[in-house]
């Protein structure tokens, strides 16, 4: 079954690498002069294009020698830049990583203990706030928020700095902090949601009602209840993945941090088009093995689906 | 027979209705208070959309002062803008824009859903194999990461982000509604459908269409405000909607360059697009549950 | 350790649910709660140990040893008394425990609540295993998860989590109604044997009078909240002082299965041949669900077929309604055989009444549209659906209500007019009325005879329970493991069984133990 899953993965990424690629020929403008950028177009420059993107060949062996290319790591070379793919995003990739990280444990460990309170006390004032909570941050755009985050606490009360990534180490963390939380009130509005309505279930299913009756105690009933609710809860991660992604690109350029989010809004802005090919192949690769883990996790946490597996293997 | 078939001392009455499922799942109750404002909120914003143009003429082609004035300045009671031009007029006209294509975009993808997930749910086969692997492919793809590079590297405007996002929220559609056929497909009240050699059509959609709607509007509410929220955030970003036109994602993105000048540049719109999506979302919500009930199911 | 329950009442939303209520249960004794849905039973049971749903509170006074019971309390007052004191005993075995948890660990919980400290880990595997024995269960069914047992084998595992706490009193919320026939008495007696054991009080609730028969010492009868006849559970089942007792007892299949009397009397098969299966093959991958099944079904024939599940019954059903296609085998009506599906079927050759009245009916139509839309396909006018109605004995203003609106018997009824609409010449009974209260599925049996005798339709009824097949069925097919190892005459399978399954099943429908007997009796 994992065997399936990732064949299955591999094929989703062998037909978004033919979209992306071809990409070249859909962008509007004449294909040589975009990929020269604002170089001058003189006739040497214009072979060295054609040189090293093999104009002159088919079609289908320009797009070999392409993901040829990007298996090996050669990704190209960015126009605006002027510095290959694979550095370009390298530089930017650190910064990207620990803000998704750092709001993602923001928001797990705040939204999975509210959306276990909000389902135990349903109707509770905690559940209430949890709620409109969740509500606010899932029509909330990512931008307003941080928005308002950066009036309230870098220039009304300036705790934090206006914008851009810091030097590295404590000074960096700080400038993460608050875009870390705007990305994090949306996730967590989508983990609490997963989180009580699976919980909720779970709640009031029988072997709840008959741990009760045994009597056991509410914390170890809740606990049971949890590791029941883990499964949706982690199937849901998908969901999660995909605000993560739009979001991180919001949450960079409202604070002007070096990440990949803007990295990407810039080329996409600069039509440099080695680099959005290349980093939307790279986030589909990230979201794709992500998701994998996520289906493994479900294996491991489900003794019913496990059995299957051993029975199927 | 002497008695009426079956009939007996002991045929009892329904069940009191107080027995019947205290289990069954009970989603949050929405206040009513709550869910008349958010229909008043929804029902002035699209007042405006409709009729903003009427009461703000000339909101675009203001005089442009040059001037950026702070909230409260006289006449204008929130500011004036980069360019000079009153906030609140803005805001009034920039309604048509930012609510339109959400909700072209919602019923776009709710038509899409219900057509493909009706037809992949019911018929198997080939088809739905074809409509899965199509949702597999577009869901593996973040919405606006997807919308950032389509317009941004092939240009677009308005029109093509309405398509571009209606294929894009299609999967959602289509997987919600394929899944409430499946289940519906499988319970005993088809399979008598079946028995009477009903056409497929008629089973699909009188049968099993009805038995769904109540995801399908739900779900189309809510697409609402993802789209809105979506929709401001190409602007955001400098894609989507085009400079020059009055629209609440491009009032934020343009008023950003003010934002300590004139706050209500920036939050006026962006308070807009949150109210407007809550409302949008707990109205979604409401309907779901009061459509869900009309044929519950006791069980 | 006596219990004793004093003016016990249950107030819900909707008034009083559960009028008061007292009663006594002696050490060792068990007090039987007999009643249909809607009586109270389950409320009682649950107002017993402080779970019943929100919105509902009990009054009065109740005591377990002398330990008074927080009727009226809260969460906290009552986790002292559950588990040490009383606890509590489910339906379903498939999902009263915990499916992501082993089986050892769901009892261990119970001993370390009771106790109120965590066990080491070699004291805890030997605590198990000495609660698992109690059961009759191995030791490795510790290391189990649920799903890897049978029902009957975690009902087991249910009763020894709610026993490890020792509690003085226990309340089975129909312990055996989710659990096939032939392991119903088994565990019936086996509670009886552990109950002897301890001297625990236990409170068994049911609407199988089959059950409380030799297993009770008190019997309580409730109806719509009011206990309307109490006292020794031989001398009520012998000589009920109250009509609703009498009409119980009257419709319970297994008590008449025990008296042997029916609801309509069995007729000798000599119609016109209407259904004729020969040779029946179909798996479902590797498994094998049908071998080689033959049946015949004539004019006016009511043909039951037996079977636990898994042993392809439904399956059968299925095929011969063109919903699942054979692989082998032919099905003809009327001599003309049937090629595997809908497509070469008619409406007006077969119906099938489902099980589950709850899902059969579309619940977003009403009863009106339902009907006229399958007298519509026999080209029939939609004006006969008041005649349709009053043929299963509803009235004709039922015309306008949705399924939501109706009991379970009567959306049964719905289910079955809408059968007949297209004048079927086989109507298929899928376990039909399983899913009723005794009363009325007394009731709906009464009508598919009447229907029988009226019409001279031909009916294949299907069900898991003997005792309810024999009620109205002339002749019986047993099947097991996809295949027919009895038939013949209703009357000559039941007094003289050659296979063993069917004895088995015979057994099962007295509900009497083909286990070695244990305990005192």
């Amino acid at each position: 079954m994992v065997a399936v899953r990732v064949l299955g993965v591999l094929g989703v990424l062998w037909v978004l690498s033919m979209v992306v690629f071809a990409m070249m020929y859909l962008a509007p403008g004449d294909l040589v002069k975009n990929l020269l950028g604002n170089r001058p177009s003189t006739p040497e420059a214009i072979a060295a294009v054609r040189e090293q993107y093999r104009l002159d060949d088919s079609v289908v062996e320009q797009y070999l020698h392409w993901l040829g290319g990007v298996l090996t790591g050669d990704l190209g070379q960015s126009i605006r830049l002027q510095v290959p793919v694979i550095d370009a995003i390298g530089d930017r990739l650190p910064l990207t990583a620990a803000l998704s990280a750092l709001a993602f444990l923001i928001a797990v460990a705040v939204a999975v203990p509210l959306g276990v309170r909000s389902a135990v006390k349903a109707g509770g004032w905690l559940d209430r706030i949890g709620g409109a909570l969740a509500v606010l941050g899932l029509s909330a755009p990512t931008f307003a928020v941080g928005l308002v985050l950066l009036y309230l606490f870098a220039y009304y009360v300036p705790i934090f700095p206006i914008y851009g990534g810091g030097d590295g180490g404590l000074d960096t963390l700080r400038h993460l902090v608050l875009p870390a939380v705007t990305l994090a009130l949306g996730l967590g509005a989508i983990i609490v949601k997963l989180t009580r309505t699976a919980m909720l279930r779970e709640l009031e299913s029988d072997y709840v009602t008959f741990a009760r009756a045994r009597g056991l105690s509410p914390r170890v009933v809740n606990r049971l209840a949890l590791r029941n609710a883990a499964i949706p809860i982690v199937t849901g991660a998908s969901l999660v993945l995909t605000f993560l992604v739009g979001g991180t690109v919001l949450a960079e350029t409202t604070f002007a941090l070096p990440g990949l989010g803007t990295l990407l809004q810039d080329s996409v802005l600069f039509k440099d088009l080695p680099v959005v090919q290349s980093l939307t192949l790279f986030v589909a690769a990230v979201i794709a093995v992500i998701a994998l883990l996520a289906d493994v996790a479900y294996l491991l946490l489900d003794p019913r689906v496990r059995r299957q597996m051993g029975a199927a293997s | 027979m002497t008695q009426p078939l079956g009939a007996s001392s002991l045929t009892t009455s329904p069940q009191p209705p107080a027995l019947r499922g205290p289990s069954a799942r009970r989603p949050r109750r929405r206040r009513p208070v709550l869910v008349a404002l958010a229909l008043l909120v929804l029902g002035i914003a699209f007042g405006a959309a409709a009729f903003g143009s009427l009461i703000f003429p000339d909101a675009m082609t203001q005089d442009i002062l040059a001037s950026q004035l702070p909230p409260g300045s006289p006449g204008h009671p929130l500011g004036t803008d980069e360019l000079g031009r009153d906030v609140l007029q803005m805001s009034v006209a920039g309604a048509r824009s930012a609510l339109l294509g959400p909700v072209i975009v919602a019923l776009g993808s709710m038509a899409c859903g219900v057509v493909l997930g009706t037809l992949a749910g019911y018929q198997r086969g080939w088809i739905d194999f074809a409509v899965s692997r199509w949702t597999d492919l577009l869901l593996a793809l973040p919405v606006l990461l997807a919308a950032i590079v389509v317009s941004g590297v092939f240009g677009g405007g308005y029109w093509v982000t309405v398509v571009l996002l209606i294929v894009l929220f299609s999967p959602s559609d289509i997987r919600i509604v394929r899944a409430g056929v499946l289940e519906q497909s499988a319970r005993p009240y088809i399979e008598a459908a079946q028995m009477l050699s009903l056409s497929r059509w008629r089973v699909m959609f009188r049968h099993i269409l009805p038995n769904v709607t109540s995801l399908v509007v739900t779900n189309a509410m809510l697409n609402v405000a993802f789209a809105l929220v979506a929709f401001s955030s190409l602007s955001f970003l400098g894609v989507g909607v085009s400079p020059g036109i009055a629209d609440w994602g491009r009032q934020l993105t343009d008023g950003r360059a003010i934002m300590f000048v004139n706050p209500a540049a920036v939050f006026m719109p962006a308070l807009l697009i949150v109210v407007v999506a809550v409302a949008a979302n707990l109205v979604g919500d409401w309907i779901g549950q009061r459509l869900s009930r009309v044929g519950e199911d006791v069980r | 350790m006596t219990v004793r329950i004093s003016e016990l009442s249950v107030v819900g939303p909707a008034g009083v649910m559960v009028e008061p209520l007292s009663a006594t249960v002696e050490p060792g004794a068990t007090l039987a709660l007999i009643g249909e849905s809607g009586s109270g039973k389950t409320l009682t049971a649950k107002s017993l140990v402080g779970l019943l749903p929100r919105g509902f509170t009990a009054t009065g006074a109740a005591e377990v040893g002398g330990v008074a019971l927080p009727l009226a309390g809260g969460e906290s007052a009552w986790r002292a008394i559950r588990g040490r004191t009383a606890s509590l005993l489910l339906q379903d075995p498939f999902t009263s425990l915990s499916p992501v948890h082993r089986c050892g660990d769901q009892i261990a919980w119970t001993v370390e609540a009771a106790t109120g400290s965590r066990l080491a880990r070699s004291e805890r595997d030997a605590v198990v295993e000495a609660r698992l024995a109690e059961v009759k269960l191995p030791a490795r069914a510790a290391r189990a998860y649920p799903h890897q047992l049978s029902g009957g084998m975690r009902q087991r595992v249910a009763i020894a989590a709610a026993l490890a706490s020792d509690p003085q009193l226990l309340i089975a919320d129909e312990p055996t109604t989710a659990l096939d026939a032939s392991n119903q008495a088994e565990i019936l007696d086996l509670l009886r044997a552990v109950q002897v054991e301890r001297r625990l009080s236990v409170i068994l609730i049911s609407h199988d009078l089959g059950v409380v028969r030799g297993r009770t010492d008190q019997v309580l009868v409730m109806r719509e909240g009011h206990v309307v006849e109490r006292g020794e559970t031989a001398s009520v089942l012998a000589a009920p002082s109250h009509p609703y007792t009498g009409a119980l007892i009257e419709a319970d299949p297994v008590v008449a299965a025990q008296s042997g009397t029916r609801l309509s009397p069995a007729q000798p098969v000599e119609g016109e041949l209407v259904v004729r299966v020969m040779g029946l093959e179909k798996s479902f991958g590797t498994h094998r669900v049908l071998d080689d099944v033959s049946l015949d079904v004539s004019r006016g024939e009511i043909l039951g077929i037996v079977g636990e599940s898994g042993s392809g019954k439904s399956t059968l059903a299925r095929c011969v309604a063109g919903l699942e296609h054979e692989d082998g085998g032919t099905i003809s009506i009327d001599g003309v055989a049937l090629a595997p599906g809908r497509a070469s079927r008619t409406p007006d050759q077969m119906q099938i009444v489902f099980q589950d009245p709850y899902s059969s009916l579309n619940p977003m139509m009403s009863v009106g549209a339902i009907l006229a839309e399958a007298l519509r396909v026999a080209g029939r006018d939609a004006s006969e659906v008041d005649g349709l109605l009053e043929t299963v004995g509803l009235p004709a203003q039922f015309v306008r209500k949705r399924p939501a609106q109706l009991s379970g018997g009567q959306r049964q009824r719905v289910a079955i007019a809408r059968a007949l609409a297209p004048r079927p010449r086989l109507l298929i009974c899928d376990e039909s009325v399983s899913a009723l209260d005794v009363s009325v599925q007394a009731d709906i049996l009464r009508l598919l005879a009447g229907l029988r005798d009226e019409l001279g339709i031909a009916v294949m009824f299907i069900s898991h329970d003997l005792a309810v097949v024999r009620m109205i069925a002339d002749s019986v097919v047993v099947m097991w493991n996809g295949r027919v190892v009895e038939r013949g005459e209703c009357r000559d399978v039941l007094t003289a069984p050659t296979h063993e399954y069917t004895r088995l099943l015979v057994a099962a429908a007295l509900r009497e133990n083909t286990a070695p007997q244990i305990g005192r009796e």
